[in-house]
């Protein structure tokens, strides 16, 4: 994404590859095994429909069926019961498919991981009994004797085969438009990481939504197209739990997440489905599903992403060697530039005003109340469990305060949602890294840099400098996967820099670092600190901490304990029996 | 001695060349075997019904081939090609038009069990003009118009249409009395569904016949004491009882016996073969069964004796069932058309069956004992059948030429 790939090198084979098929029914003069390289295509549109959504964004569907069987009915019933050619009748049950996706994402989104699969599971089990208790057990699409072509019948099968074919050549070129747009890239980051993703500026919801409404509108127009060729609907053919597997076991043999995955899964597993049944099935019934089902999990054992990124990640590593050690970042040879101090009088950047929150009878923040400058360094301060992180929750809309009031430059931004507040200007990094492993650096910093730019370009070059700033721009086609530790510090950073904050939030950013390594990271946010950028950052490390803010806040319980220059808050007794125990506290004064 | 040997040698080679050749001519004119197509689930939830329609055609290939084959064609040999149609419509499908792409010079075929499957499946039949025997219920099979699907089994909606006026009939020859009023206890799937439909519609006004309970439940049920008590305090004088899960007819046949209903005392009456399987058996037991009627398309009946026995000897089932007994008579049917037409093809089979009008042969294996098809294929007066379960085995008691015992009905005094 931020080092483009040409388009013309992910198109070519693409078209190479459908002509290629549509050349085959040309050659191929027996029937059946034209069916069979007609249905190929169907099943390969129907897992990059699902692709689009579970591929891509993570959250896997376990009901696309439900699009499918949708769109196979509107077809079959419209033909049958009103005369409505599958011309007309596959576009339309394309935008039912996309409504179903509206219907269906609205409710179901606020569900995650396992449970949202499970709650898809159950659309087309409850659509298949919706259309038993309708009556449409059977629907036949009627034979058309005399205007065949009309109502999508020829006498001659190819057609149907290179109707197939073109339907597959817009499916791909959907998925290679959308893995070009900022929109997939969002996706992605939201199957990596979806706080994240947040924190960064995508508008998840609203991001999966359009990414189930495609996925939808795909699949419906697919099972229209299913209906054609089958000629008979049923509600066990279209909403069977094995339509709904069926694209998930093309998509995850072939690969997830790239427009050849289905396509490699349909024209390997289809064939061999059809070759099995055909050699063994009445010879030894039933060995055909037990042959299919070992090949499957032969591959998935052996290639668990699926045989597109198991051949690319090979080709990859036979190309290019691996990137050398030396890529470690080293000290920025330029020392921090100068910076002064913001003046007392220096507008606030952001207020916060008697600020509380409590878990179930646990008040981890309590009528907390300070305000930070513009330009400043503020750390905060605490032992364990103080509340630190959770204030930084609640600043950038993880977490609803109970009350109290969050101004960022002056407007109340309490109740926003995270992307919201990190495009008004506040970013956050975390304590625990939350990088996108999949993607390359350059890739992990440009989602954050969507947030306020509007073309692919301005991106870039918003990501550019921000890799510059945090000294990582040599190494920006590494995988996010293999980083250090100081990497992913950086590249964090990075992230949310792209998002042109005017305050930063560093939770913990000098975790886990060595000495050297935390001399580095002091470096890079002085030098923010210099581009006139807020930082407030949290830090256990108080020798760092001393050197780099200008003022603390202290917690204890989840109450501001002390607040003030750093000299003067290591001396107050309080913060020292808070931290070291009242003891020491007694010994030192 | 060595040259009388290469002589020898030379002149049987010779011969058996000659005699290569002579059949090869002999197969130009008449083939020496004609294939006919059998598309049935072999694997999947419906394996074992499409293993006993497999069963059912190779004993009628047999059969055929044992007393000389197709004799209009040189006493050619039926040979039976057997396709797997799997688990679903789309498999069916497959199948069928592998069926039609790899042997070209099949003359005819049957299929494919579900009515679902049979619909796709002849979708490519009738585009490659292959006539295709079936024994699915679905009114749309013949439907659609088309011209190379023939229909055996009574449909569906006929069925329902049917059953009312044949029970009337049975009850009155059985018992000597028209029963007055009928109870109905349905589970919801589409099958039950649309066989009850008819009868709540039409018994009253066509018949005379007040329903006088109505209850419909969703399998699987958990107990059926409440449904079967409300059974008993109207006592309707028959049950209508149409269900598909055998876990609900054991639990509803069970509750009945221990009220009093069961037996045949309150005559109860099932659709389709589900409950006259011989899973029923291991399931409810003999005892509890008796009495137990079913109305069905067709079953073993009176005169096929001989191949009942053999079927028992060879498959160790205690009974052909519908699907084996009608696909036997497929084969025969086939076998039938193609004397008629005198030729091994396709569509002069077609044209054969199209015209057929036989009370013998082929028909002593169908209700009606007649196989005359109608213009869309649909095979006249279809008719149904009767089963009542007698003494641990599922006999047809209706109609009277194809029963084999007398219905059990009880005497209302």
């Amino acid at each position: 994404m931020f080092v483009p790939r040409p388009l013309l090198r992910t198109v070519l084979p693409v078209a190479a590859f459908l002509a290629l098929w549509a050349l085959a029914f040309l050659l191929v003069t027996n029937s059946y095994y034209r069916l069979v390289l007609t249905i190929v295509p169907i099943w390969a549109v129907f897992g990059l429909a699902w692709n689009l959504l579970s591929g891509y964004s993570g959250l896997i569907s376990f009901g696309h069926a439900s699009f499918f069987g949708l769109g196979a009915y509107a077809v079959a019933l419209a033909f049958a019961e009103w005369h409505v050619s599958p011309w007309i009748g596959i576009p339309v049950a394309g935008l039912l498919g996309c409504l179903a996706g509206v219907v269906i994402g609205v409710p179901t989104f606020r569900l995650r991981g396992h449970y949202f699969a499970l709650a898809m599971l159950a659309y087309p089990l409850a659509l298949l009994h919706v259309f038993l208790w309708l009556g449409y057990q059977e629907v036949s699409l009627p034979m058309r004797r005399e205007d065949g072509p009309a109502f999508m019948q020829f006498a001659d099968a190819r057609i149907y085969g290179w109707i197939a074919v073109a339907l597959l050549g817009g499916a791909m070129a959907l998925t290679i438009a959308v893995e070009r747009a900022r929109f997939g890239l969002s996706l992605i980051a939201i199957k990596q990481n979806e706080a994240a993703a947040e924190a960064a500026g995508i508008d998840t919801w609203r991001t999966k939504l359009v990414a189930i409404v495609m996925s939808g509108g795909l699949a419906s127009a697919i099972g229209g197209f299913y209906a054609v060729i089958l000629l008979v609907v049923t509600p066990e053919a279209v909403f069977g739990m094995l339509v709904s597997a069926q694209a998930l076991t093309v998509t995850m043999f072939g690969g997830i997440a790239t427009p050849w995955g289905p396509v490699i899964g349909s024209v390997v597993l289809i064939p061999l489905s059809e070759v099995l049944q055909a050699e063994l099935g009445a010879t030894i019934p039933g060995i055909q599903g037990f042959v299919f089902g070992a090949a499957i999990i032969a591959v998935v054992l052996v290639a668990p992403e699926g045989v597109f990124w198991r051949v690319a990640d090979a080709l990859a590593r036979r190309r290019a060697p691996p990137a050398p050690e030396a890529s470690a970042v080293e000290a920025p040879t330029d020392a921090a530039p100068p910076r002064t101090q913001p003046a007392a009088d220096a507008p606030v950047i952001l207020e916060v005003r008697n600020l509380s929150k409590s878990f179930s009878g646990l008040r981890a923040v309590q009528q907390m109340s300070f305000a930070v400058r513009q330009g400043e360094i503020l750390g905060i301060i605490g032992p364990n469990g103080a509340g630190k992180t959770t204030v930084f929750n609640l600043l950038n809309g993880f977490l609803r305060p109970d009350e109290g009031e969050i101004l960022l430059e002056g407007r109340s931004i309490v109740g926003w949602r995270p992307h919201k507040v990190c495009r008004a200007g506040a970013g956050r990094t975390f304590q625990i890294m939350r990088p996108f492993p999949r993607l390359t650096i350059a890739d992990n910093v440009m989602v954050g840099a969507f947030a306020r730019t509007r073309t692919l370009d301005e991106a870039r070059a918003v990501t550019a400098d921000a890799l510059r700033l945090v000294g990582l721009d040599r190494d920006v086609r590494q995988l996010a996967g293999g980083l250090t530790n100081l990497q992913l510090r950086l590249m964090e950073i990075a992230r949310a820099l792209a998002g042109q904050p005017r305050i930063l939030l560093l939770d913990e950013t000098l975790a886990g670092l060595g000495a050297p390594e935390v001399e580095v990271l002091l470096v890079v946010i002085r030098r923010l600190a210099a581009r006139g950028i807020t930082i407030v950052i949290i830090e256990h490390t108080m020798h760092a901490m001393v050197r780099l803010v200008d003022r603390f806040i202290v917690l204890d319980h989840g109450a501001l304990l002390s607040e003030g220059a750093p000299a003067d808050v290591m001396r107050n007794p309080a913060v020292i029996e808070a931290y070291l125990g009242k003891k020491w506290q007694r010994a030192d004064a | 001695m060595t040259q009388t040997r290469r002589d020898v040698m030379a002149a049987t080679l010779g011969l058996t060349a000659a005699t290569g050749l002579t059949v090869r001519i002999g197969q130009a004119q008449a083939p020496a075997e004609v294939k006919v197509g059998l598309l049935v689930p072999l694997s999947g939830p419906w394996a074992r019904f499409g293993e006993i329609m497999r069963r059912g055609a190779e004993l009628a290939v047999r059969h055929i081939n044992e007393r000389g084959g197709v004799a209009a064609l040189n006493g050619a040999r039926m040979r039976l090609v057997v396709l797997d149609a799997g688990d679903s419509t789309e498999k069916a499908k497959n199948a069928a038009q592998r069926m039609v792409a790899q042997e070209p010079d099949m003359v005819a075929a049957t299929g494919a069990y579900l009515s679902s499957f049979t619909l796709a499946a002849t979708e490519v039949t009738e585009r490659a003009e292959l006539l295709m025997l079936t024994l699915s219920y679905s009114d749309l099979i013949t439907g659609r118009g088309f011209r190379y699907v023939f229909q055996t089994s009574s449909r569906a909606g006929d069925q329902a249409r049917e059953a009312i006026p044949t029970l009337m009939q049975l009850a009155q020859s059985a018992s000597g009395r028209r029963p007055e009023t009928v109870g109905i206890l349905t589970d919801n799937t589409a099958a039950s569904i649309s066989f009850v439909e008819p009868i709540r519609q039409e018994a009253q006004a066509r018949f005379g016949v007040r329903v006088v309970v109505d209850e419909t439940f969703t399998p699987p049920l958990s107990d059926a004491t409440q449904l079967v008590q409300r059974i008993r305090s109207r006592r309707p004088d028959m049950l209508i009882f149409p269900v598909t899960v055998i876990s609900d007819a054991k639990l509803v046949i069970e509750k009945m016996n221990e009220f009093g209903l069961g037996r045949g005392r309150l005559p109860t009456i099932a659709n389709g073969i589900a409950v006259a399987q011989t899973d029923m058996l291991q399931n409810v037991g003999a005892e509890q069964l008796e009495g137990l009627m079913t109305v069905v398309a067709n079953w073993d009946a009176k005169g096929q004796e001989q191949i009942i026995e053999e079927w028992r000897r060879e498959t160790n089932e205690p009974w052909m069932t519908q699907n084996a007994i009608s696909t036997y008579g497929d084969m025969w049917i086939v076998k039938y058309a193609l004397e008629a037409a005198r030729r091994a093809d396709r569509n002069a089979v077609a044209q054969a069956i199209r015209t057929m009008d036989v009370t013998d042969g082929p028909a002593a294996y169908f209700p009606g004992r007649r196989i005359k098809f109608d213009a869309n294929g649909l095979r006249e007066n279809a008719g149904l059948m009767v089963v009542q379960w007698q003494g641990g085995r599922p006999v047809t008691v209706y109609p009277s030429q194809s029963a084999v015992a007398e219905a059990v009905w009880p005497r209302r005094t």
